[in-house]
């Protein structure tokens, strides 16, 4: 027979033994689960607004992308006409025109312009690019009328005062000036010129010296011809639907009048085939920049997809291939990354890197490695995948801002992506496998690339020696000499 | 919780606390913050504040510590923003530079950031890696690998950062010393970055000390705002962070002194490196009323927002006075300044600013500010006030530096409202307050 009292005594000392036991398995088991990285949910499903399109009487084509929960406004006027349209003797007529708009009217000055979008907390900016203009206003829903008011007019009734000509040119001249500070976008700007040498997105590509060759009639010319609602759209983002959008931006632009433009696609420069290393000399800086890249396919391209994963395998991210090497393994940079930019015509594949003065070449060389087809035949599935991964989770980051949403959706409409871009990207990406990466890469990643590279010279003129050829140039993108087997003419 | 919901259970809250009840029951909480919001303290004193958004499968995670300069002893400047780095350094369970290499691998983007008197640690990740962060976060706060290797590496990336910035940023010194004027108390007036002597006297003991006290659960906000599930979320919570042990009681801060008048207002710092001559004038503000601080923001864009604000309408559109013009109320716990800096072409010009900006500041205490102005002012602070809720991020930052502060979110809507029923009599008093002579203090930089 058990003695009941003992059982209890025994019971209690169980259940204190099972107490102890269960604390130390508890302790142990939540050491155990922070020594590795948890298991992901299942990925979420991507629920993106619908992007709903109207083409208004005038042919101003809308579109709309609804954000109910929002209570700020992003308004984007986009004129389908950037630098590339400026004429060849021209360059800058389509930025000047650009910001010349909001610079007056017949009956209001910049002044009171100004001041009556500020009068309702309003932000108005504009951006020219080598195929569009792009106007954006952000708003509090609550005063959209009277920033489609003011909007409508300094866009429909610019009348392009004389005198504000000289502020908005003294202006583009110092932002261009300031800019060539920076060794990135010397190089970058170096690199767009060599590539698209002979072709209209040449036009583009400028310094500040020619903007005082764009007088008024330039500019006037240059709104008469574009400006016009058939070769424009407008997109808002926000908690508006598109038939009240459509009853507003009717209101307020029908007398915005169409007229016909012959405006055909142009033609993809080609790719560079030949080796082209060039440098420009920037006193101040301490490093040197290499910026090397070469002509790929517009964003329309069937390759666009696999060509993302692969550079993102590349050097999309510090923990890329270029990063991996050229920083953590050689010590050459203190950052290397790949990426592209999308045009109408093409693309352009760039790599950039900051190195120390003495490893230039080896870095180009390395740099070169990389991008090459013996190194890309080594991508791994799992690299895809990685890449894949971070594309995924990055989209919904890149879109949640309002603005860059509002933007994301001019693109898509203005370079007629379509849904490709939006509502399937996901699926788009999953279907990228390793085969479609590799097929990508053989036909694009195979011309040289052109290689400039940005430094102060006195720092870097025996290292530039180390390269069979060397054209150097000057900030404003002239050829002044060559360094040819190590000598200078 | 559906936004329905939650809106009625603000409204709920806010008629709990009478002062703001009646703001309640004028005005409903207007868009962009009618969002829901849950709030609780685990047993180890962690806060937590969960807010979520359907509308995108991303989430935003804060960790946000009660530490920053102002915890810092003298001859130890830089300590918090060296932990800033070092919080990047690795933990017991994670390597360096591997929590970075986690958020970027799965698309998440990634962050920190050291204010006066708060640290903030922050990712943004898809939504089904929330746990990833979680258990990121819950490591460098549990167990921090602070080494000898680490905390030196640390140092040379800060010092080598000092040296890039003093280099690229002419006017940076005149800044911080303008603040040692403004703030003459150690406490409240050193430079976030630490002097370079400074940082190389921090000991590794020292990290581990500042660690130990100030990177502990009952000295941290956790925000996790985006498409959350509410009740997994705080079961990740428990398993990742309840386990962390409590640290001890954080020491309270030193009361800041209120610094009545001094006897140099004007400084000069001749000989300065800067390449144009520059000019520094600021208030002192000590110990601002609660109910003051509404005037004082609307004051604030009155001044420098938009190139219609005053300071910039007049000295660089219509005097033409200034190259550049920057400026604002700061905040550092309960003291303020208003601060306004320029940049001019030559030293009649910089002498011209000074005239020009107490011109401004006297019509402000003379002239009621007339309705259309402030009605900009005001619109201006709502696109501000609602774009720092806009994303889930930004949220997430907002309420985390909020809860820090020792503000109650239940009441934002009802704080909202009291920033738009400033009056002019409200700025002309409180500028007719502040602004006195005694509290003024300039800093003039006269080029070599």
């Amino acid at each position: 027979m058990i003695n009941p009292r003992r059982m209890d005594g025994m019971r209690i000392f169980f259940l204190a033994c099972l107490c102890v036991l269960n604390f130390t398995l508890a302790a142990w088991s939540q050491e155990r689960f922070r020594k590795s990285p948890p298991i992901p949910d299942p990925l979420q499903e991507l629920k993106l607004p619908l992007i709903e399109s109207a083409t208004l009487s005038n042919g101003l084509t809308l579109a709309v992308a609804r954000k109910s929960s929002s209570p700020l406004l992003s308004l984007q006027l986009v004129v389908l006409a950037g630098e590339s349209d400026s004429r060849p003797d021209l360059p800058g007529a389509a930025s000047l025109t650009a910001n010349m708009i909001g610079r007056g009217t017949d009956l209001l000055s910049a002044g009171e312009i100004e001041q009556r979008i500020e009068s309702f907390g309003g932000e108005f900016a504009a951006s020219v690019s080598l195929d569009v203009t792009v106007f954006t206003f952000n708003v509090l829903e609550e005063n959209l009328d009277k920033a489609l008011e003011i909007f409508s007019t300094i866009v429909l009734k610019a009348s392009f005062p004389e005198g504000q000509m000289d502020t908005v040119k003294r202006t583009a001249y110092y932002e261009l000036f300031e800019r060539e500070k920076d060794p990135e976008y010397v190089a970058k700007r170096q690199l767009f010129r060599m590539l698209f040498k002979g072709h209209p997105y040449q036009t583009s590509i400028f310094n500040e010296d020619v903007i005082k060759n764009v007088g008024r009639q330039d500019i006037v010319a240059f709104y008469d011809h574009f400006y016009r609602p058939n070769n424009a759209l407008f997109v808002i983002a926000g908690n508006m639907n598109l038939s009240t959008a459509s009853r507003k931006i009717s209101h307020y632009f029908n007398t915005w009048t169409a007229r016909r433009i012959d405006r055909s696609l142009l033609p993809s420069p080609p790719p560079n085939d030949k080796e082209q290393v060039a440098f420009i000399d920037l006193p101040q800086a301490k490093d040197a920049t290499i910026f090397l890249g070469n002509v790929i396919f517009p964003a329309t391209s069937s390759d666009y997809f696999p060509f993302i994963v692969l550079n993102q395998v590349l050097g999309g991210t510090m923990g890329s291939r270029l990063f991996m090497n050229l920083r953590e393994s050689k010590g050459y940079a203190s950052y290397a990354f790949s990426g592209a930019d999308f045009f109408k015509s093409c693309g352009v594949f760039w790599v950039r890197a900051k190195v120390t003065p003495e490893v230039i070449r080896d870095s180009v060389q390395e740099i070169l490695k990389e991008i090459g087809p013996a190194a890309v035949e080594r991508v791994s599935s799992f690299e895809i995948e990685q890449a894949k991964s971070f594309l995924i989770g990055n989209f919904p980051l890149r879109n949640e801002p309002l603005t860059s949403f509002s933007l994301e959706v001019a693109r898509i409409k203005a370079f007629n992506l379509g849904e490709d871009h939006w509502s399937k990207y996901y699926e788009n990406i999953i279907l990228v496998n390793l085969e479609r990466v590799l097929a990508t890469a053989q036909r694009f990643f195979q011309p040289r690339p052109v290689v400039v590279i940005v430094g102060n010279k006195n720092l870097v003129a025996d290292y530039l020696r180390e390269f069979d050829k060397v054209d150097i140039y000057d900030i404003s993108g002239n050829q002044r000499s060559t360094i040819n087997k190590g000598v200078e003419k | 919780m559906s936004l329905k919901k939650s809106a009625a259970w603000l409204v709920l809250a806010v008629l709990f606390c009478p002062q703001a009840g009646l703001n309640a029951q004028e005005q409903a909480p207007p868009k962009g913050l009618d969002f829901p919001l849950t709030q609780y303290t685990l047993k180890n004193g962690l806060h937590v504040i969960l807010s979520e958004d359907e509308s995108l499968p991303l989430v935003s995670v804060v960790v946000a510590y009660g530490v920053g300069p102002i915890r810092e002893q003298p001859g130890k400047s830089g300590l918090a923003y060296l932990m800033e780095t070092l919080m990047f350094q690795g933990s017991e369970n994670i390597s360096p530079m591997q929590h970075i290499n986690y958020i970027q691998r799965i698309g998440g983007e990634f962050n920190a950031n050291t204010a006066f008197d708060k640290s903030f640690f922050y990712q943004t990740v898809p939504s089904n890696q929330l746990a990833l962060v979680l258990w990121l976060e819950s490591d460098r706060m549990g167990s921090l690998s602070v080494t000898g290797v680490n905390v030196e590496r640390a140092k040379e990336t800060v010092m080598a950062e000092q040296r890039q910035r003093r280099s690229a940023e002419p006017y940076l010194d005149s800044y911080f010393l303008f603040d040692e004027i403004l703030f003459p108390d150690f406490v409240y007036g050193h430079p976030l970055l630490g002097s370079e002597e400074d940082l190389r006297n921090i000991t590794e003991e020292d990290v581990r000390s500042f660690y130990r006290t100030y990177y502990v659960p009952n000295n941290a906000v956790l925000c996790i705002t985006g498409s959350l599930n509410v009740p997994r979320t705080k079961e990740l919570i428990a398993r990742y962070f309840e386990t962390i042990p409590r640290g001890n009681d954080v020491p309270d801060l030193p009361a800041s002194k209120p610094v009545e008048g001094s006897p140099i207002r004007d400084t000069e710092l001749k000989e300065s490196l800067a390449p144009s001559p520059a000019f520094h004038f600021g208030y002192r503000i000590n110990h601002l009323q609660r109910g003051e601080t509404y005037g004082l923001r609307i004051l604030d864009i009155l001044m420098f927002r938009g190139k219609g604000s005053r300071l910039y309408k007049r000295l660089v559109k219509k005097e033409r006075i200034a190259l550049y013009l920057s400026g604002g109320i700061e905040e550092r716990r309960e003291l303020r300044a208003f601060k306004v800096f320029t940049i001019s072409n030559n030293p009649v010009m910089s002498d011209l600013c000074r005239k020009a900006i107490a011109s401004e500041m006297g019509k402000l205490k003379t002239t009621l500010v007339s309705d259309a102005e402030l009605a900009k002012a005001k619109d201006f602070f709502k696109m501000d006030y609602l774009g720092r809720l806009s994303t889930s991020l930004l949220r997430a930052l907002f309420l985390s530096d909020a809860s820090l502060s020792g503000n109650r979110l239940e009441d934002l809507a009802a704080e909202y409202a009291k920033y738009l029923k400033v009056t002019p009599v409200t700025i002309v008093s409180l500028a007719n307050k502040l602004f006195t002579p005694e509290n003024a203090f300039t800093l003039n930089l006269v080029t070599k």
